[in-house]
């Protein structure tokens, strides 16, 4: 017999999540329809809500209900610092030690030629013209040190350069507290090639 | 489990990775043994797995897996070493190499020589080598151990040595074809006898020699690809143009 096609659309609908198979889409539908109804009601208004509600900053590129976010409206924190970073998430990182007071600019996702995704998919053009609007003076490329990371840092900063604005990187090696002893040796070599100078 | 199928200490790269599931990976790899394979990674998604960080591409790993299926799964990972990382623009080149593989390299299908080749060419970029000869070298082997056959050293009707000063139409399927007359539509590429001798000697000194063979190359692999197109060609040439 064939299912109703608001289950197959809803289950369709729910494979569409990173990392749901058909198997867990169909677990997913029926544990919303059978066991959590007011669950599955309030999933459906959050997500509409969210869709109808959400866009980008014009200015950071996160996501908010206004033309500029709270963050990039805020008299608190140095317009002349701009942070890169991939995702909502580590921007969330980064606010979370307390050690930075500058804005951000995200760039929901990263260099990832393989999987199709260059500078026009990340609207680099949009990046660069929040980076050259004459307040901002230093750009901290805070993006992960995968290599899609390290490559989306390289081509940021030799864009950024060739426009006359200084660029840093965030510095890697052993984390807080770290011993050699139980550290990886991935992390233990290149913090031996970034070594710097003891002042 | 079934144990006859486990290999152990395989070295191999990463060349691509794709989630799984929330906390799995498919991992595509090159193993210098058994050639390219997918392999599950289970749990590498998740924050404190041993894995994740270590199943980077362009790093040189030690790999053991088990399982008789399409996908097999990862049973143990180690780090090498000895490979700085790649930085900057060689990284772009890198995923130029690992896409050639993935969209030409046939799984499970073991090629050493190429394996050893890939190796070299990354070895290469990450010491700051001229990229050039590092991409030419990598995709001659490429193109001679995927049994695309290159011929370089002789003319393909007359089978003569080739001329330096002469100029060669290069015929896909063939090889270099003395260029008599212009309007040959069946030539992908016109170069120079001196071209094909420098490609053979791996010398890429010449300015001349490095746009012809680039060109040829493009032209090559772009016929075996039979029209997929390369997105990391088109990513490295939007960065150019920014
Ligand atoms: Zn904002």
């Amino acid at each position: 017999m064939p299912a109703s096609t608001s289950l197959e659309e809803l289950i369709e609908a729910l494979r569409g999540l990173p990392g749901v198979g058909p198997k867990a889409a169909q677990r997913m539908a029926y544990h919303l329809l059978q066991r959590n109804r007011r669950g599955a009601d309030r999933l459906a208004r959050a997500l509409d809500s969210a869709l109808h509600n959400l866009h980008h900053c014009n200015r950071c590129n996160n996501f908010t209900e206004q033309e500029i976010c709270e963050r990039c409206l805020s008299t608190r924190r140095d317009p002349a610092q701009l942070c890169i970073v991939e995702m909502p998430i580590d921007l969330n990182s980064m606010e979370q030690t307390q050690a930075y007071n500058g804005l951000y600019y995200v760039l929901m996702g990263r260099l990832s030629p393989l999987d199709g995704i260059g500078p026009t998919e990340l609207a680099f053009g949009r990046l660069i013209a929040r980076a050259t609007d004459g307040v901002v003076k230093e750009v901290i490329l805070a993006t992960n040190f995968t290599n899609e990371g390290e490559a989306t840092a390289h081509y940021l900063s030799e864009l950024l350069h060739a426009r006359d604005i200084k660029v840093s990187r965030i510095a890697r090696g052993l984390p807080v507290g770290g011993e050699l002893e139980f550290s990886d040796a991935a992390t233990v070599a290149q913090a031996l090639r970034e070594r710097r100078d003891f002042d | 489990m079934s144990g006859k199928q486990r290999i152990d200490e395989q070295r191999a790269f990463v060349l691509h990775l794709y989630p799984y599931s929330e906390t799995s990976l498919v991992v595509d790899v090159f193993s210098r043994d058994h050639g390219r394979l997918a392999l599950l990674a289970r749990g590498a998604r998740r924050p404190r797995s041993a894995l994740r960080g270590l199943l980077m591409a362009f790093q040189p790993l030690e790999l053991g897996w088990f399982g008789a299926g399409e996908v097999k799964t990862l049973a143990k990972a180690e780090w090498i070493g000895g490979m700085p990382l790649l930085g900057g623009r060689c990284l772009l080149l890198g995923y130029y190499l690992n896409e050639l593989l993935v969209k030409m390299l046939p799984r499970e299908d073991p090629h050493g020589v190429l394996f050893d080749a890939y190796s070299a060419a990354l070895h290469a970029l990450a010491l700051g080598g001229a990229d050039a000869p590092e991409l030419r070298r990598f995709e001659k082997t490429l193109l001679k151990e995927l049994g695309y056959g290159l011929t370089l050293d002789r003319e393909a009707v007359t089978g003569d040595q080739i001329i330096a000063q002469e100029q060669y139409a290069f015929q896909v399927e063939r090889g270099p074809v003395r260029k008599v007359g212009a309007g040959d539509t069946a030539n992908i590429s016109v170069l120079h006898g001196k071209t094909l001798l420098d490609m053979i000697a791996d010398d890429y000194t010449d300015p001349q020699t490095r746009m012809e063979s680039k060109m040829l190359m493009r032209q090559l692999i772009a016929h075996h690809l039979g029209g997929k197109p390369l997105q990391s060609r088109r990513v490295f040439m939007e960065l150019q143009e920014l």
